[in-house]
């Protein structure tokens, strides 16, 4: 598989006026993470938990802001009062990058298998619209995510499988 | 002191301008009927509000962001407070109210009575945390009060609390409206 460049990627979000990220750590981030720490565009704050990067992410929100996040898909599992009682009782809008942990690259980390079962299933009950992105079609799939973030006013979910972001 | 009795006390502290941020429950009740502004009571997600206190203090730099939190959601979300801590936002102020219960839910004990609050709070790295206990003269409340909001920089008090008698009216707006009216206080 042929991997996003961070740099157009994080561009990518720059243009679309993002200044600020939160979120918790997955591997399959680790590159560009990487990029996003170095990169004078952005501020990114590392939380403690993923409903703690949602409350981040809301605030900064209220105060006229947008926040693109990052997690792993274990962290929907951290998350469900925050996006049920919080962004979607308040209509919040927010950029949700989340791993696609559990799939066949993963079957010697039995951690992640249940989750990967249930990823979307978690993410349709919670009424949360995602895509899968790939190289050759993220930044229509990534237009076409801000453009119901913006029109639904509530988070939407981008979900990123082993080798899409990072080796 | 009960907790609505110091949420009143603000009234007379805030000048207008603050940004509020209230925990789900009696609290939210208490500073939507209390402090005058549209403020964001939260209705849900226990354990968020210094998080979105913290999001807001990035958002909001020259603004004063006050978080008014019960003690079972300052627990619910503690490891917040060592985001808080690392960052310092200097327009960030938080305000525990510690009645040692799950007040809303009928007063079922929390695990605050054995908490030592300034210590645990300073060994985050927040060095402006104040303490107020009910064996403490009442008059040091305004002061105390008045010192968080007030002074320059991250400034956390917590305050020993007697229980609430009186439950107020539940928030007559649905949570798009008390979000529509806070936002607009930017435009
Ligand atoms: C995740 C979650 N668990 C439990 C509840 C039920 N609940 C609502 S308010 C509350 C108590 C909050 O305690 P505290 O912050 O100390 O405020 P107090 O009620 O004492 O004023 C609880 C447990 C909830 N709303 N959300």
């Amino acid at each position: 598989m042929i991997m996003i460049d961070s740099a157009d990627f994080l561009s990518y979000l720059s243009d679309n006026d993002f200044t600020f990220s939160t979120g918790v750590p997955c591997s399959y981030f680790r590159n560009l993470l990487l990029a996003l720490e170095k990169d004078d565009r952005f501020t990114y704050l590392p939380a403690t938990r993923e409903d703690e990067a949602i409350g981040i992410a809301t605030g900064y929100f209220l105060g006229g802001g947008r926040t693109f996040l990052i997690m792993q898909n274990s962290g929907l599992a951290n998350i469900g009062d925050a996006i049920t009682s919080l962004t979607q009782l308040y209509k919040i809008p927010l950029l949700i990058f989340v791993s696609y942990r559990g799939l066949e690259p993963d079957k010697d980390f039995p951690e992640h298998s249940i989750m990967g079962d249930v990823t979307k299933p978690v993410l349709d009950a919670y009424q949360i619209p995602y895509w899968v992105i790939k190289e050759t079609n993220w930044k229509v799939v990534l237009d076409n995510a801000l453009e119901v973030m913006e029109e639904l006013s509530k988070p939407v979910c981008i979900l990123v499988k082993k080798g899409v972001l990072s080796e | 002191m009960k907790g609505a009795e110091v949420i009143s006390k603000l009234s007379t502290i805030l000048n207008g301008e603050e940004l509020i941020v209230s925990s789900n429950g009696n609290v939210s009740r208490q500073v939507y009927h209390l402090l005058q502004g549209d403020q964001i009571y939260l209705r849900g997600s226990m354990g968020l509000p210094v998080s979105i206190g913290l999001g807001l203090a990035l958002a909001q730099p020259n603004r004063t962001v006050l978080v008014i939190t019960g003690d079972g959601n300052f627990l619910m979300g503690l490891s917040a407070m060592t985001t808080v801590a690392h960052v310092q936002p200097t327009n960030l102020k938080i305000i525990i109210i510690d009645n040692e219960l799950y007040a809303t839910t009928g007063g079922q004990d929390t695990v605050s009575s054995t908490i030592d609050y300034i210590t645990m709070i300073q060994g985050m790295g927040i060095d402006t945390a104040r303490s107020f206990n009910m064996s403490d003269d009442e008059i040091l409340i305004s002061e105390m009060l008045k010192d968080t909001i007030l002074e320059p920089g991250l400034n956390v008090l917590h305050l020993k609390v007697e229980e609430d008698t009186i439950v107020l009216d539940n928030i007559p707006h649905h949570p798009t409206k008390i979000k529509d009216n806070f936002m607009s206080r930017f435009s």
